[in-house]
């Protein structure tokens, strides 16, 4: 038995190279993929928000094709069907309101038009209850090795509903060092949008009586990701994303509208809202998984902040269980608050002059939002899966009441709640 | 946190990286079964993840972080 | 003009056909041959299915990579690219990765290191008989000898018409750390993955470290070397079983790229502890490239080493 020396320069450089054969190869576990090169997965997600608002269910079905040495083609289509009542922006009130349906058509009839026109009992919160979407989206994404080190990816998306048809293209590149410890990734997005409003887009600020429409309108976005990903203990891997993006273009809501009262509360008329026609988002992404013995947890906080003045926190947590026999358990557990965009008001005050940009979309509002879910996975066939998810999500808005006479003891923007349910199927072929 | 602040967060994982072969901070080729499990990959569940996003995109401002690639909706 | 080719799906030559064997100390051994070697994988678990699995796992991943990558086999892309004729082949990750490896051992070895010396084996065959090849044929081979001479430009390959490439100096220790990779992502427990005396380990067993006996060729001291083993790579190169033996001096296989004859005094057998097992192969084959100085480049490595030589050497 020798005395161990400090290891010689050709030592120092077989190692390197040993490191580097075996690396580049743990990422290509070819043997188990031999023979299944296709994954298919259906989900169907049911979603439903309480008093009678928002319900959708949406089917997802992904089918991703290994041609080998890691190029995969990934293809998904995602039908959503969604009804219910949604609030139009305008607050309770002390007398019967009527609207039209959507928002974004006219209170007085129009020739060879279709009205429809609901009424809102006093107290209530205003909301349309003949909101019905069909959305179909599609996409189609591509990566492959570039070199044995990088990876290149790109892909694109297409979705069309009655009001509302996108576009978009990303393209990515990743590179790998360090012994694949450490990864570097960069990529960038473009979306086109073109926003077709049932009725007509009104003018944004302009009077909801007087009905004033414009043409279609249409918002692109562009952004950025930079990321690093790295592995500092045998069960802890850690990551940070940095994201971008700006959007330019039409970036109103053209069925919100805002109520605007006099000094008692008392709403004398409405106006659709109007946003700024650019926004500026930035996030901080930074994401563990470790594995804690058998459990793995996984543990996220991101940081957002925009030009609209509406900073966010999130933090994410899921722990995956396994029950043995191909079982596992994940319970979930997600905090986020947000702050209000600048231009966000439960309501105008008609004795105040016109802002610029106003909003009185609950999405623009404070609020801190909580998540509780549970998963269940088992294993079926081989490689195969099928689970169930069932959370529950609940939005809490800060600002809920106003001081005025007549508004008093009403909830201006009542908490949210919504159950989630998702069922699961992967077939790996 | 203004923009500068930010940035700087985002240039932490600088000293994280190094170059120097095998010795660097990380693990060894033959250390990776515990990063090798499916659980451990940094999306484990993609339509979840994609499922999750169009949720919270269309009830909250802030949207992404982890990755893109999707469109847009008209729900926000 | 560029071909593009790739190894075929594994079609495996058998179907998995091993034998599990409970060892003492809560070990199961699952036992196959691929190679041309005996293989077992030991697992610390006492579940049958889960090693039977894993098993199956192991011998799969060895027959791919016979498959793949045997000189013997048609299909191999080693084989598509020995018959290119000149042409560029293109090669897939895996291949490119060793590809690169072969290039680097070739760099750090001062070219010592050779996969395209197997052309030699035309004119030497090392039987144990007194049978030396002519001075002028080896001559004649020589012009078809040399990595420096072949173009890897990745994931291109050409080879000069003649010239042959050949994997069998590290493949059976790349398919031994690739067997143990597959299956510690799969195990929790100690595994040892023994390809025929080339073998790795992800850790001890909770009881002790792993028995290892290393087998010490017509020697007069005892009849195994027993190490004991935790974690890493352990390779043995040996020289007992294929030589020429003429006028009481003796032959190694091992060729010197450049001579074309082989290298002088070489150990009967070098056995080489490193992080994994083909870092431990290739410090083996160094050693024995060295021939006589085999032990003292052993020694300013710095790593574990077991020399052997013949009393009369």
């Amino acid at each position: 038995m020798q005395l161990k020396r400090p290891p010689a320069q050709l030592h120092l450089g077989l190692m390197a190279a040993s490191c580097a054969l075996l690396s580049s190869t743990v990422r290509a576990q070819t043997v188990d993929d031999s023979g299944q090169p296709l994954q298919l997965d259906t989900d169907v997600l049911y979603y439903k928000e309480n008093a009678g608002r928002v319900q959708t269910v949406e089917p997802v079905v992904s089918l991703k094709k290994d041609f080998g040495d890691l190029r995969t083609l990934d293809g998904t289509l995602t039908l959503d069907s969604l009804s219910g009542a949604t609030p139009n922006g305008a607050i309770p009130a002390r007398r019967p309101q009527t609207f039209a349906s959507p928002s974004s058509t006219s209170l007085t009839p129009q020739p060879g038009k279709k009205t429809t026109l609901y009424t809102v009992a006093p107290g209530d919160l205003p909301q349309d209850p003949h909101f019905k979407e069909q959305r179909v989206a599609g996409d189609l994404d591509w990566s492959q090795p570039l070199g044995l080190d990088n990876t290149l990816s790109y892909g694109g998306h297409a979705s069309s509903e009655h009001d509302f048809d996108s576009v978009a293209a990303h393209a990515g590149v990743s590179h790998d060092f360090n012994e694949k410890n450490t990864t570097v990734s960069a990529g960038v997005n473009e979306e086109y949008d073109r926003i077709h409003a049932h009725g007509g887009n009104p003018l944004p600020g302009s009077d909801y009586q007087l009905y004033e429409k414009e043409s279609s309108q249409t918002k692109t976005v562009s952004g950025a990701l930079l990321g690093v990903t790295q592995v500092m203990t045998r069960n802890w891997l850690t990551g940070l994303n940095y994201t971008f993006d700006h959007s330019r273009g039409y970036l109103t809501d053209p069925y919100r509208i805002l109520s605007e009262v006099d000094a008692q509360g008392d709403a004398g008329g409405y106006l659709y809202e109007r946003r700024p026609d650019m926004r500026t988002r930035q996030s901080l992404y930074w994401f563990n998984k470790l594995a804690l013995g058998s459990p793995v947890l996984d543990l996220s906080y991101r940081r957002g902040k925009d030009s609209w003045g509406i900073a966010s926190d999130t933090v994410d947590a899921h722990l995956r269980i396994d029950l043995g026999r191909g079982m596992y358990l994940e319970p979930h557990a997600r905090w986020y608050r947000q702050t209000a965009a600048d231009f966000y008001d439960l309501y105008l005050s008609a004795a105040d002059p016109l802002p610029t940009y106003m909003s009185a979309d609950p999405r623009l509002a404070a609020f801190a939002a909580t998540t509780f879910g549970l998963k269940f996975g088992l294993s079926v066939g081989r490689n195969g899966e099928l689970s169930l998810r069932l959370e529950q999500y609940q939005q809490r808005p800060s600002e809920q009441s106003s001081p005025l006479p007549l508004l008093q003891g009403l909830d201006l923007n009542p908490d949210l709640k919504a159950t989630i349910v998702q069922l699961a199927w992967r077939v790996v072929f | 946190m203004p923009l500068s602040r930010l940035l700087l967060l985002a240039l932490l994982p600088a000293p994280l990286l190094t170059l120097s072969g095998c010795n660097a901070l990380g693990v060894k080729p033959w250390q990776r079964e515990i990063l090798a499990r499916p659980a451990m990959a940094v999306t484990a569940a993609p339509m979840d993840a994609a499922i999750d996003d169009h949720i919270y995109f269309s009830k909250e401002a802030a949207s992404g972080g982890r990755s893109f690639g999707g469109g847009g909706c008209g729900c926000n | 003009m560029s071909r593009s080719q790739g190894a075929p799906a594994a079609s495996l030559p058998h179907a998995p056909d091993f034998v599990l064997a409970s060892r003492e100390s809560g070990t199961i051994a699952v036992c196959f041959a691929a190679m041309a070697s005996p293989c077992e994988l030991l697992l610390e678990t006492a579940d049958t299915h889960a090693a039977a699995e894993l098993g199956q796992l192991a011998a799969r991943e060895a027959w791919r990579i016979e498959v793949k990558f045997s000189r013997y086999r048609p299909e191999s892309i080693i084989s598509v690219i020995n018959r290119s004729q000149g042409h560029a082949v293109r090669v897939d990750v895996e291949t490119a990765a060793l590809l690169d490896y072969a290039a680097s051992c070739h760099t750090l070895s001062g070219g010592r290191f050779d996969i395209t010396s197997g052309v030699l084996r035309q004119c030497w065959t090392f039987d144990g008989s007194a049978r030396l090849p002519d001075v002028a044929a080896v001559e004649a081979l020589l012009p078809l000898v040399g990595w420096e001479k072949v173009r890897w430009r990745a994931p291109h390959i050409t080879l000069p018409a003649g010239m042959e490439i050949d994997f069998g100096g590290f493949g059976k220790e790349y398919a031994v750390d690739r067997v143990l990779s597959l299956v510690t992502a799969r195990f929790a427990g100690a595994a040892l993955v023994n390809f025929g005396g080339d073998l790795a380990a992800n850790r001890a067993p909770r009881e002790a470290p792993w028995q290892v006996g290393v087998e010490r060729p017509d020697s007069e001291r005892e009849a195994r070397l027993l190490l004991e083993f935790s974690q890493g790579g352990l390779a043995t190169s040996g020289d007992s079983h294929r030589f020429l033996l003429r006028d009481g001096v003796r032959y190694s296989h091992i060729l010197d790229a450049h001579s074309g004859w082989p290298v002088a005094q070489v150990p009967r057998s070098v056995t080489v502890a490193a992080g994994s097992c083909v870092e431990a192969g290739m410090l083996a084959t160094f050693a024995m490239l060295h021939g006589g100085e085999a032990e003292s480049f052993l020694a300013g490595q710095g790593v574990r080493y077991w020399c052997l030589r013949d009393a009369n050497d």
